[in-house]
């Protein structure tokens, strides 16, 4: 077994249980965040996890009507992003499976998991569920060739979409982070998170509106451990996305190679970053309000010409 | 300065440029317009600066000064006096309803600046340098400032637009020959800044007459 | 004697054996008797494809089939994957007849033109000569048009549908026979070898002349904007099986041509500007056929839609493929060209899935309707599975199959920039300009092909059934889940294991533009001469490791309850009705939205009031149709053209047959004084 072998293997286990782990204390960073910036007290950072233990105990509820499809996205959606989460270089540079960790996999699988739970929201044949399932496909729609861009734009340095390689002329070659079109690119990858993790402006995450919900009208008819999957589910994909913005372009701290130290290292600074990069989301929620659903389609237009700048500057500006 | 620094400054500052532009589409209060339109003065100056660093040319430094304070400072105070005389009015202080919508203007100027691109590459092939690199992104700012010109309805952004092609073709001269000389600067300077007064007498006098700056109703003078 | 021939002496001789049949068996053994013939028939194409795929080459002269010029022949690469992928749609599509034919569809004479439908859906890829080809594809034009109005007492939409097919196919034919002329003129013979030898001393106005009269000729038949508007006319109103027959395997031969045209005929006179067309109309086709799938509510006009979306997506690989050829990158250009053959591939998987699934929905309840389906997933699981499936390889998502062919596209795109510190003469401005944007439309599309069929799978499939005849739905014939159920099978495989096929297509396309092959021999999909690894079977390993951890974890630390129904929010207004449910409508209705400015739909909302106050509403009706706008402002003003023009010819047809001789007698006179003053 080769070194970069064993790395990938330890490091991905390593990462999907500090996502899963953690995603939830990230959730409850933010809300404190939050919380503490609008002048409340917050229930500090690890409420989503007790409500997450609470609601694993509960019994499983099924709506009258529904079919598998409800019952298997919570279960499709946690496992694709546990995928995501094991192969993508967030703690280690080296990936478990280097032929998964493409960028264009890692976004069509995640976009994978919306899909299902859209299904999910349409099969309970409420109003409120494909209304949910309707405007979130919509999103996903429009955010699709900012993503594939972006993503271009990245891959152009580096001669490939493979992450790992991506990370790697990232480290070989610091100063690329300044450039005009990382910056553009990370600039349209944000926007892109910001629609795909459903935050403000895009979907209000704490909204008690159904009229004005995104994705909490798709997953309205959860409870109990399906819900616990499915809140668990978005905690992991915000964190894998924060992760992924952090590490494509400010990659320093990830493991490179196997030992104890540097895969301690890579965990530290991997929790950081991420942290730091949630609290100062939502940190600019607080500052945001929620723009109309038909004025979303203006800021992904935005983000999409910043990623095709990016590309134009990637080539211009060498 | 090192070469890889002056690149990158160089770059950094060409983006900032156009980056600015682009916002200026993207969005619709005009006072925020006016000081996208000051940023990307100030953006501009600072790309004459780093030009006159690494030429180590004191003429290019006042010229950044002067840039400075014309494009930063001088321009957007009028254009803001424009606005407050508007403010008094019952007037939208919005680009409410543009010709082309938001979204579909961004496109617009993705596929402009890969026109500015496409038609700037044998300009940048003659003698290629960092900064004639960056010259599509000055020939972008132009078509994104015409742009502007030709879909908002708002006078203020008229001007704006405007100004913005006149960003544009400063930036473009000087990426290309690195100084046009100070007299010849001075001198569009004048210019702009007559033009501009001129164009914000005439903004007053059509509010006087129409109640507003929409400048669609320029059409009852066809009539 | 080697296999090819074998193969398709099978095959014709089976097709023929079916028609035969069809005449004589008795009507009510007639659809199993055909169906297994025309299946074996199919099954021998396959043989025949995938032997020739496998090296062995096959050339014929027939001189005494047609007279003058005869038939000729030739399988080679190119011409065996076209020619399996026909055979193995026809497998599927005849079994699945076999249930599907009833009332009206087991007459005489459609059960006796279905084989003769699918022997020249193998003949075009087989064809070595350009009569021969020519032949080949107006049997198949001829043929498929009898299928498409075999319904015709059943539903009135379907003689208009047929009209438009019939006008356009023969326009196009007019075009490609036009175009091929060109080619041939020159030549010594009408042998596709002896074209190629002459096409060297075409001059590049001829050579252009010729290749963009192929490209609209061959263009209309795969539906490519703006000569699609037949398509989502003709391919909904045939019967399913056919139907499938023509959005999976017909469509792909106006690719063929493409693709034979320009690579291999005219390969030496190729110039940039043609592939760029190429490029433009298929990013075009992609785009509208995908937004205009979004919006319809129409099950099998949705999927004819999306079958123009493929097409674009496929000719975006193809003129991909031939912008990389002409700036001198030949592995790219193989790539490319291997990501369109394999889309080719994976869309007659996906499309022969999705049409026979669609058809099996209106077998069941009678209507293609989305807004009036729904909740079919407890009358008929297996055609709902089988959809699923489709639906899942058509939105281009892992692990689906048309991620596959999109994710190589992509590679090859993105791979068309060189390194930012490579000379600028390696990358000519167009190329620069254009593949950022061609990414974009793939992707675009990739994003909008998602909604399509989470439109089509949630609202047709699940959820509450909105009429009576969803709710009472049945499962269909086994014959029938037999034919979706080998779709299936192939679509799984090609998802799973594309590199079955791989391989092979990359080896045919680099044989076209010169080039080692772009995709190595391995279980991963690996590409040579770039970097890129995509490894489908282990993401569908992880995932399903991933699922079982995730549903064993929380059972072993939280223990497990037993599942109790419930109620579902019903905002406390009392158990709600189907009526409340969203529609196929109103799921698109955001995306026709944001798109208004393209689509420009129509729509008025009538509010009827009770008749003793004004301020109580009785009912609201909304109607939304949504006009194909290239289809108003390009054909409308033809059609009312030919209308005018026709209308003053009516002058001259009094009714009286005296004056219609004396027409005859008057240019007979003008033809022989015309000759003599010349």
């Amino acid at each position: 077994m080769t070194d970069s072998t064993t790395l990938g293997l330890v490091g991905g286990l390593l990462q999907a249980v500090v996502i899963v782990a953690g995603a939830p204390l990230l959730v409850g960073l933010m809300r404190q965040v939050r919380a503490r910036m609008e002048g409340r007290v917050g229930a500090g950072i690890r409420q989503p996890w007790r409500d997450l233990r609470k609601q694993f105990r509960k019994e499983p509820i099924t709506p009258r009507g529904t079919s598998e499809v409800f019952r298997a996205a919570p279960v499709a959606m946690v496992a694709i992003t546990l995928v995501v989460a094991a192969i993508a270089p967030f703690v280690t540079a080296a990936s478990p499976l280097p032929g998964v960790a493409d960028l264009f996999v890692v976004v069509a699988l995640l976009a994978t998991g919306t899909v299902a739970i859209a299904l999910a929201g349409i099969d309970t044949g409420t109003a409120f569920g494909g209304m949910g399932a309707s405007r979130e496909t919509t999103i996903l729609a429009l955010v699709e060739p900012t993503a594939l861009v972006a993503i271009f734009a990245l891959s152009v340095r580096a001669g490939s979409t493979n992450l790992s390689a991506i990370v790697d002329s990232t480290l070989a070659e610091p100063s690329a982070v300044l450039s005009p079109a990382a910056l553009l690119a990370a600039a349209a990858l944000v926007l892109v998170i910001v629609a795909e993790t459903g935050r403000l402006p895009v979907d209000n995450p704490a909204t008690h509106l159904e009229l004005t919900m995104v994705h909490e009208a798709m997953v309205l008819e959860y409870a109990g451990p399906d819900l616990a999957l499915i809140e668990l589910g978005s905690a992991m994909r915000s964190a894998v996305y924060l992760g992924l913005l952090a590490n494509l372009f400010v990659p320093w701290g990830i493991a490179t190679e196997a030992g104890v130290l540097a895969l301690l290292v890579g965990v530290v600074a991997f929790v950081v970053k991420v942290g730091v990069l949630g609290a100062a989301l939502a940190a600019a929620e607080v500052f945001l309000a929620k723009v109309r659903l038909f004025r979303v389609p203006e800021l992904l237009a935005g983000s999409f010409l910043l990623a095709l700048l990016a590309v134009t500057a990637s080539y211009v500006l060498a | 300065m090192s070469d890889t620094a002056y690149v990158q400054l160089l770059n950094l500052t060409a983006g900032a440029v156009l980056l600015c532009a682009v916002l200026v589409l993207w969005r619709r209060e005009l006072a925020v317009i006016i000081r996208l339109f000051a940023a990307q003065g100030v953006a501009l100056a600072a790309l004459i600066a780093v030009l006159a660093w690494h030429e180590g040319s004191p003429e290019l430094a006042v010229l950044a000064a002067g840039v400075a304070v014309l494009r930063a400072g001088v321009l957007p105070a009028v254009l803001r006096r424009a606005l407050g005389t508007a403010r008094e009015g019952t007037e939208p202080v919005r680009e409410v309803r543009p010709v082309v919508n938001v979204a579909a203007s961004l496109l617009a100027a993705a596929l402009l600046t890969l026109l500015a691109f496409a038609v700037s590459r044998p300009i940048v092939e003659l003698a290629p340098s960092p900064a004639t690199q960056a010259v599509p992104i000055g020939m972008a700012v132009v078509l994104i400032g015409f742009f502007v010109l030709v879909t908002r309805r708002r006078a203020v952004s008229h001007l704006v637009g405007f100004l913005l092609m006149d960003n544009g073709i400063t930036a473009v001269g000087f990426l290309t020959t690195a100084g046009i000389g100070l007299i010849v600067e001075v001198g569009v300077a004048l210019d702009v800044l007559l033009a501009l007064l001129v164009l914000q007498v005439l903004t007053g006098r059509m509010r006087e007459a129409f109640g507003n700056t929409d400048l669609d109703e320029l059409r009852e003078l066809h009539d | 004697m080697n296999t090819v021939e074998v193969a398709l002496g099978c095959a014709a001789g089976s097709a023929l054996l079916a028609v035969l049949a069809a005449l004589v068996v008795r009507r009510r053994a007639r659809p199993a008797v055909v169906g297994t013939l025309t299946a074996i028939t199919g099954a021998a194409g396959v043989v025949a494809g995938a032997a020739a795929l496998l090296g062995e080459r096959f050339a014929v002269e027939l001189p005494w089939i047609v007279p003058l010029s005869g038939i000729a022949l030739t399988v080679d690469g190119l011409g065996a994957a076209f020619l399996a992928v026909s055979g193995a749609v026809a497998v599927a599509a005849a079994i699945y007849g076999i249930g599907y034919s009833h009332h009206g569809l087991d007459s005489r004479g459609v059960q006796a033109t279905f084989p003769l439908f699918v022997l020249s859906l193998l003949l075009v890829p087989a064809a070595g000569s350009i009569t021969t080809f020519l032949v080949c594809w107006e049997l198949m034009a001829l043929t498929s048009l009898v299928l498409v109005v075999s319904e015709h007492r059943r539903r009135a939409e379907v003689a208009s549908a047929a009209r438009w097919y019939a006008v356009m196919t023969h326009l196009g034919f007019v075009a490609v026979l036009i175009g091929l002329l060109i080619l041939s003129a020159p030549a010594d013979g009408d042998a596709f070898a002896a074209v190629r030898a002459a096409a060297a001393d075409l001059s590049p106005a001829v050579a252009g002349t010729a290749f963009v009269l192929c490209l609209a000729g061959f263009g209309s038949k795969s539906g490519i904007v703006p000569l699609h508007a037949w398509l989502p006319r003709a391919h909904p109103e045939a019967p399913s099986h056919v139907s499938a027959l023509m959005s999976a395997a017909m469509v792909n031969l106006g690719v063929y041509g493409i693709v034979r045209v320009g690579f291999d005929l005219l390969a030496v006179d190729a110039e940039r500007w043609w592939w760029l067309l190429v490029l433009v109309l298929g990013a075009i086709s992609a785009g509208y056929g995908i937004l205009q799938a979004v919006v319809s509510t129409d099950l099998k006009r949705l999927l004819a839609h999306s079958t123009t979306e493929n097409m674009g997506l496929v000719l975006v690989g193809v003129g991909a493929s031939g912008l990389f050829a002409s700036i001198g990158s030949p592995v790219l250009a193989a790539l490319a060209l291997t990501a369109a053959l394999m889309h080719v591939v994976g869309h007659a998987a996906f499309k022969t899935l999705l049409f026979l699934a669609a058809g099996s929905v209106l077998h069941a309840t009678g209507t293609r309707d989305l807004d009036s389906l729904g909740g079919l997933r407890t009358g008929m699981p297996l055609t709902t599975a089988a959809f699923g499936l489709g639906a899942l390889a058509a939105s281009a998502l892992p692990p689906g199959t048309a991620f596959v062919s999109e994710w190589v596209l992509l590679q090859s795109l993105i791979h068309g920039l060189p390194a930012p510190d490579a000379a600028p003469a390696a990358a000519p401005t167009v190329t620069v300009v254009v593949l950022p944007l061609a990414v974009a439309v793939v992707a675009l599309t990739a994003g909008l092909a998602v909604v399509t069929f989470v439109k089509a799978f949630g609202v047709g499939f699940l959820a509450r059934p909105r009429s009576d005849a969803a709710a009472h739905a049945i499962e269909s014939p086994a014959t029938m889940l037999a034919g979706m159920g080998l779709a299936a099978v192939a679509a799984t495989v090609l998802a799973v294991a594309p590199t079955l096929v791989l391989p092979t297509l990359g080896r045919v396309a680099a044989g076209l533009v010169g080039s080692p092959a772009p995709i190595a021999d391995a279980v991963s999909v690996e590409l040579v001469g770039v970097t890129g690894l995509l490894s489908p079977v282990l993401v569908v390993v992880a995932l399903v490791v991933a699922a079982v951890l995730v549903v064993a974890i929380p059972r072993v630390l939280a223990g497990r309850r037993a599942r109790r129904e419930a109620r579902l929010w019903d905002c406390g207004g009392g158990p709600l009705s189907p009526r409340t449910e969203y529609t196929a409508t109103s799921f698109a209705e955001p995306l026709q939205r944001v798109f208004d400015t393209v689509l420009q739909p129509v729509q008025d909302v009538d509010v009827t009031h009770h008749q003793e106050s004004r301020y109580l509403i009785a009912a609201v009706e909304y109607r939304r149709r949504v006009p194909d706008r290239i289809e108003r402002h390009l054909y409308e003003p033809v059609l009312s053209f030919v209308t005018r023009w026709g209308r003053a010819g009516r002058a001259l047809a009094t009714g009286s047959v005296h004056r219609y001789l004396g027409y005859g007698l008057c240019t007979l006179c003008a033809l022989m004084l015309l000759l003599v003053l010349a």
